[in-house]
């Protein structure tokens, strides 16, 4: 870890201050996984700014929605009773991610811009065109078990690790950010970006803007919603496949759906079209099957991770039953 | 004689006399200790499996604030055991010679240390490793072995010597199989795990003099660690001083002298200052050994109502290009059950690795995986229960060694293990029983390893308020052996525990062998028990002399102290340890013993067994499987620590879990490099996977495997958990997986 | 290829490394405002590795199990190498170094955290707790005596770990549940497999109500 500058900020305005004229600097908060590519090597700021003091930690319902500061930590989202209350989806997805001690540091704003687990991208000695652009993607013909099967390039396989941008996409969220020029709100969606020629970007926000807060329309999802994870042991591992699953329900009828996938894409994987083919079918497991299939429509698998392309619909078809009570 | 008096009380629980320490952060492993000056080293490995250092270009490293030094093959100090060949000299390093760090400019394997840097804090060496540049010439390597596996050999020692446990074995005739009534014939793949102990390898070297060396360091062996650094760097013994009072886990990983130890010795030599040197959690898949990825091919023949007729086992390990590793893999497979006709065929191959060691259970928990597995699949095919399978081919007698067993109660096992894991509920068909959406199955898989026994030596003196206190160089990894010491000692002497202290991890102590195969409470136990005996002697001599007419004959055994008082058998006559040592004008009396294995040895098979059963839930939608209890039964002779060796257990199983279900060192070998080697992506069992485990042991001892009873448990705990965990899952789901883990991705 | 490159490379070219190149970059001067004018133009004129090692460092002020600490670190260090190397609270133990084993949990204002993830410089004005100090004087927390009792541990290594996760467990109101339980300890691994015990634990010192 290369000796850096290390300021601290009170204000939205200080900390993009902060990054001004200097590329190379980079906005801390929890830590959780920068510190870590820090360590490696990875990544090597020459500046950090510590947006800790900024006051982005509330939580709030107003105007049909809930705004969630970008520096709450995981942990008082997971356990923040409006949140429960209202978007249960949030609570699950968040509390399957990490482990109880990295939610209480980790920040919602952090937690969307972590970085892939991808081992290529972690180790220094092995090719990753998102680490070192031009030097190859070692996955793409290596040990793919945990990358992508949909958006793919030849650039890139890696994957998304966050729980809780699986839940936040499927909710509809935006991102309300803050830049030298002002605020702007980015659909969760378009948050995060295929790795396509440029891996070593993964999301569409600018150098100098800043996470203000994410925001939650209200929905008639919280009765049935359920975030189903499948990983390599019972806790504390990044998903092979996880699923967000939210039903509208009108008695046995499924009035409005939301589906998305993580460990699937290099952003969350939100699943429209299987989204539609819900609406308006009776909540079972065949129409869940159904759903699953046009889910995994263009889905493209590599050396080995084929296991995706059955496990994920299977995961989807469990979250919904999950989401509808048929569990 | 009050018979009570004299009956060796129950061991009864005992909270780890070492608890507090550890509770309160006050106990301190190999990094903790704090030096004047010191200094901290970081090492850079190879970023190629096979080659040559060309260059190294370290200015930007030497020049970076608070560097001392950057040291590799081209200024460190060559060590006068280097200029050896072959083999090395000192036990029980693998055989060859153990990579000689900073000697050349030769790449054996990736990640392989080739540079340290020294700064005066460990940050500023962390990063200025990261200014060393190396440019190398690559050399094609090969680290598959499967691709690889037609050119595994038979070991040296198997070459050497045909009654060697490596060396090829048939027992019968040979082509038994191909007629049995009953073939089943399978491959099983055990992948590379890791050791994984939390605390990362540490050593803190001291030069105290220019010849006189002090090592703060994380090994199993202070008195191998003592020998070999002596070796190393031509000194005489007690000149170099191994201090390892707290282990933070090994697994095996300590029972060899690695070379980021030397690599941190040759530091401080050259900066004179101590040098404190931690590996990284990557640097321990790469440095400090592994149990070694195994291939099996098993064939099992039987009639059709369940004899085995024959039985053929052949493995392949992988070992590195300079060190044969060997473990017994095959060895079970000989003695376990009562077939007429074994072959075994062992063999290793050679691979642009760093060496493996022994990890917990080693050999035999690698072997008993297609062992069992086998087992349980014969059983199957003949529709059989496995345990009555393993019933009817129960061995009275080792039929590999042609000896009686010193004791075996494998039997009570079986019969406990079904009771308490509910084996009734079990059925034969695979699939058929169900707990909501999730498949149940139960399984179950036998381990055995050999009551391992070394001499080992206690010095103990006893002051006189009675209080006891010992020392021996014996380390404690976790099992806890300063409270089974304590306990034995005790129970020999009739002194409370809160009495005695049990002083051990230190090499200037008594001699004592390695914490490793399942050996300390065997060899060191009977060392206590020599000593407390020793020291009884003393008194009745000192008690006879003092006109104490009714000590003149006692025996050890006749005399047992309570608090400060020395009594003789049924009250008849006792005395004051005080007044005895006053007449006497001494403080204290102490003795130092030596107990060896003795001749027992050659003429009964002395094993350790243990019964694993297992019961697992699997979603057959997404192959998760959750082991909901595990069931072990240890025949492991007198247990002189109940609560600390049901822990054992506890942790054996644990390990079971892992090795069936989620480890995985998974090697990229077109790089020849890791792509799981941390803990967020080799996956050890977390508190969430881990279920109710019921222990249970027979607690019959063994005295003809040594004095104290007991026949070890360390390895036992583990060997045969994972069988029972596959085999379970075959049960429930009719999957029947041959290569570990049993991920997610494997069952659906 | 028969040449290789070894490529320790960070995404970024590399920086200025020796000490003259680092304090003539006039950024890192402005920024390092806290640093004191002396030692600052000390440094400019390139005196000795003492005051520069002292320019390099940041001045930080917090609370350690209690008593008030007045530190100058690298803004690079992290809370648990300033616990463990500077300090000498050793309790708190690096088992990965990269927040995947929960070894090295402390609690920083009450809350559980990873000290291997945190930078010392950012716990400004707050009050750190580590296993050294749980107990009171010479009377246990309660959970270390049920860490004991239940035989929560075997090498000890991550033992200071999960006692102080364990704790926060039970204030979080997650340990009502032997699941809950097991889900919210599963951040501190323990290789030496003492789940159970630590469980078992856990739930004495909640139905004892634990004081924390």
């Amino acid at each position: 870890m290369i000796q850096f500058q290390y300021e601290r900020a009170t204000t939205t305005k200080a900390a993009i201050n902060g990054l001004a004229n200097n590329s190379n600097a980079r906005f801390i908060a929890g830590g959780t996984n920068l510190v870590d590519l820090m360590k490696r090597n990875i990544t090597a700021p020459t500046k950090l700014v510590d947006i800790n003091m900024v006051p982005l930690k509330d939580i709030q319902q107003q105007n049909g929605k809930t705004s969630i500061g970008a520096l709450a930590l995981n942990s008082a989202v997971a356990d923040n009773k409006l949140i429960i209350e209202k978007h249960p989806l949030l609570s699950q997805a968040l509390n399957a991610g990490a482990s109880a001690q990295i939610r209480n540091m980790a920040t919602v704003g952090g937690n969307m811009m972590q970085r892939t687990r991808c081992p290529y991208f972690y180790d220094t000695a092995l090719p990753c065109n998102k680490r070192e652009p031009g030097s190859g993607c070692g996955a793409l013909e290596g040990l793919n078990r945990m990358h992508a099967i949909f958006g793919t390039s030849e650039q890139c396989i890696a994957v998304h690790p966050s729980d809780m941008c699986i839940a936040l996409v499927a909710l509809d969220a935006s991102v309300l950010v803050a830049g030298p020029k002002g605020e702007r709100r980015i659909p969760f969606e378009e948050f995060h970006r295929l790795p396509g020629n440029q891996p070593e970007k993964d999301n569409t926000l600018q150098n100098n803007e800043m996470i203000i807060s994410v925001e939650i329309p209200d929905n008639a999802f919280a009765k049935n919603a359920h975030y189903f994870k499948v990983r390599d042991r019972a806790s504390y591992a990044f998903a092979l496949v996880s699923v967000a699953a939210a039903l509208n329900m009108d008695g046995k009828v499924i009035k409005e759906a939301r589906l998305a996938m993580g460990g699937v894409a290099h952003k969350p994987w939100r699943l429209k079209e299987a989204e539609k083919a819900l609406a308006g079918k009776p909540a079972t497991e065949e129409t869940f099957r159904q759903a699953a299939e046009i889910a995994m429509q263009g889905a493209k698998a590599f050396k080995y991770n084929a296991f995706k392309l059955k496990l994920g619909p299977n995961v989807i078809v469990e979250a919904l039953k999950n989401a509808a009570g048929l569990v | 004689m009050n018979e009570a008096f004299f009956d060796k009380k129950d061991y009864k629980p005992l909270d780890r006399v070492d608890g507090r320490l550890k509770v309160t952060g006050a106990a301190k492993y190999s990094a903790e200790y704090v030096l004047p000056n010191m200094s901290y080293a970081v090492l850079v490995g190879s970023t190629i499996a096979k080659g040559t250092i060309e260059s190294i270009d370290s200015k930007a490293a030497e020049r970076a604030p608070g560097v001392l030094a950057v040291i590799s093959h081209l200024n460190a100090i060559k060590l006068p055991s280097y200029q050896s060949k072959g083999e090395h000299p000192s036990e029980p390093s693998t055989k060859g010679q153990p990579l000689r760090v900073f000697f050349d400019n030769k790449i054996y394997s990736n990640d392989q240390p080739i540079v340290a840097v020294v700064a005066t804090s460990f940050e500023k060496a962390r990063h200025a490793a990261t200014l060393v540049k190396v440019q190398y010439n690559k050399e094609q390597h090969q680290t598959d072995l499967e691709a690889n596996a037609e050119k595994a050999v038979l070991p040296a020692s198997g070459k050497k010597n045909p009654k060697s446990p490596t060396a090829d074995y048939d027992r019968g005739q040979i082509d038994a199989f191909a007629n049995a009534p009953v073939k089943f014939e399978a491959e099983y793949v055990l992948p590379t795990e890791v050791h994984n102990p939390m605390e990362l390898q540490s050593i803190t070297a001291h030069w105290e003099a220019d010849d006189k060396l002090t090592v703060y360091d994380k090994v199993q062996g202070t008195k191998m660690t003592q020998k070999n650094f002596a070796k190393e760097w031509n000194l005489p013994e007690e000149n170099v001083k191994c201090i390892a009072t707290f282990v933070g886990g090994a697994f095996g990983n300590g029972l060899h002298n690695w070379p980021h130890e030397t690599a941190a010795i040759i530091a401080a030599k050259q900066v004179k200052r101590p040098v404190k040197l931690v590996l990284t959690r990557e640097q321990m898949f790469t440095m400090v050994g592994y149990r070694p990825r195994t291939w099996q091919k098993i064939q099992m023949g039987a009639t059709k109502d369940g004899k085995l007729v024959a039985i053929n086992h052949q493995s392949i390990g992988q070992t590195s290009t300079y060190e044969e590793f060997t473990e017994s893999t095959l060895q079970q497979t000989r003695m376990m059950y009562a077939s007429p006709n074994v072959s075994t065929r062992y063999r290793i191959l050679p691979l642009n690795l760093a060496t493996p060691i022994w990890m917990r259970g080693p050999g035999e928990a690698t072997g008993a995986f297609g062992l069992e597995s086998a087992m349980d699949e014969v059983a199957h095919s003949i529709d059989m229960d496995p345990v009555d399978f393993r019933l009817l081919n129960y061995t009275e007698s080792d039929p590999d060694k042609n000896m009686p067993w010193s004791t075996k109660y494998l039997r009570e096992c079986y019969d406990e293990g079904k009771k308490r894991i509910g084996w009734e509920n079990r059925k034969m068909q695979p699939g058929s029983v169900r707990d909501g959406e999730w498949l149940v199955g139960y399984g179950m898989g036998t381990g055995t390893f050999g009551a391992n026994r070394n001499s080992a030596t206690v010095h103990a003196e006893l002051d006189k308020e009675g209080n006891l206190v010992m020392h021996c160089a014996i380390t404690d990894i976790g099992p806890g052996t300063g409270t089974a010491m304590v306990q034995i000692a005790s129970n020999t002497t009739g002194i409370p525990t809160e009495k005695i202290a049990f002083h051990l991890g230190n090499s200037e102590f008594p001699n004592a062998g390695l914490q490793g195969g399942s050996s300390t409470v065997n060899s060191v136990g009977p060392a206590v028990l020599a000593a407390c005996n020793a020291l009884k002697e003393q008194l009745i001599t000192m008690a006879a002399a003092k006109g104490n007419a009714a000590f003149a004959s006692a025996k050890p055994d006749d005399v047992m102290f309570d608090k400060a008082e020395i009594q003789l058998g049924g009250k008849s006559a006792k005395l004051t340890l005080g007044d005895l040592l006053k007449q006497n004008n001494i403080e204290k009396i102490e003795t130092t013993n030596e107990s060896k294995p003795d001749e027992n040895r050659n003429k009964y098979s002395m094993n350790a067994f243990s019964m694993h059963f297992a019961k697992v839930h699997v979603h057959p939608f997404t192959g998760q499987v959750r082991v909901k209890k595990i069931v072990c039964c240890a025949d492991a002779g007198t247990i002189v620590s109940p609560k600390t060796a049901a822990s054992q257990m506890i942790g054996g199983a644990t390990g079971g879990i892992g090795m069936a279900l989620t480890e995985d060192a998974v090697m990229d070998h077109r790089f020849g490099r890791y792509v799981t080697k941390d803990l967020a992506d080799y996956h050890v069992p977390v508190h969430a996977d881990v279920p109710e485990i019921d222990v249970y042991f027979v607690n019959k001892p063994d005295l003809l495997a040594d004095p104290v009873g007991s026949k070890g448990l360390g390895e036992i705990a583990i060997i045969g958990v994972a069988p029972a965990i596959a085999n379970a899952v075959f049960n429930a789901t009719g999957k029947r997986i041959r290569e570990l883990p049993i991920t997610p991705d494997k069952l659906i | 290829m028969d040449k290789n490159q070894a490529n320790n490379r960070p995404e970024k070219e590399d920086h200025h490394e020796s000490r003259r190149d680092f304090l003539k970059t006039s950024s890192i001067l402005t920024a390092i405002a806290v640093a004191p004018v002396a030692v600052a133009k000390a440094a400019e004129h390139n005196l000795g590795e003492k005051i520069s090692a002292a320019f390099e460092t940041t001045p930080v002020n917090m609370t350690v199990n209690g008593v008030k600490k007045q530190l100058n670190v690298e803004p690079r260090s992290t809370l648990l190498d300033t616990l463990r190397e500077q300090l000498d609270l050793t309790g708190t133990k690096k088992g990965c170094d990269y927040g995947q084993c929960g070894a090295c949990t402390v609690h920083v204002n009450g809350q559980r955290v990873l000290s291997c993830l945190s930078l010392t410089v950012m716990h400004e004005g707050q009050e750190v707790t580590t296993i050294e100090g749980l107990a009171k004087g010479e009377e246990l927390h309660p959970m270390q005596q049920a860490f004991i009792k239940h035989d929560g541990f075997q090498c000890g290594y991550c033992t200071p770990g999960q006692i102080m996760s364990a704790v926060a467990c039970i204030n979080e109101g997650h340990a009502n549940n032997e699941a809950d339980i097991k889900e919210f300890m599963s951040g501190n691994i323990c290789r030496c497999g003492a789940y159970p015990n630590i469980v078992k634990a856990i739930q004495e010192v909640k139905n004892g109500g634990q004081k924390s």
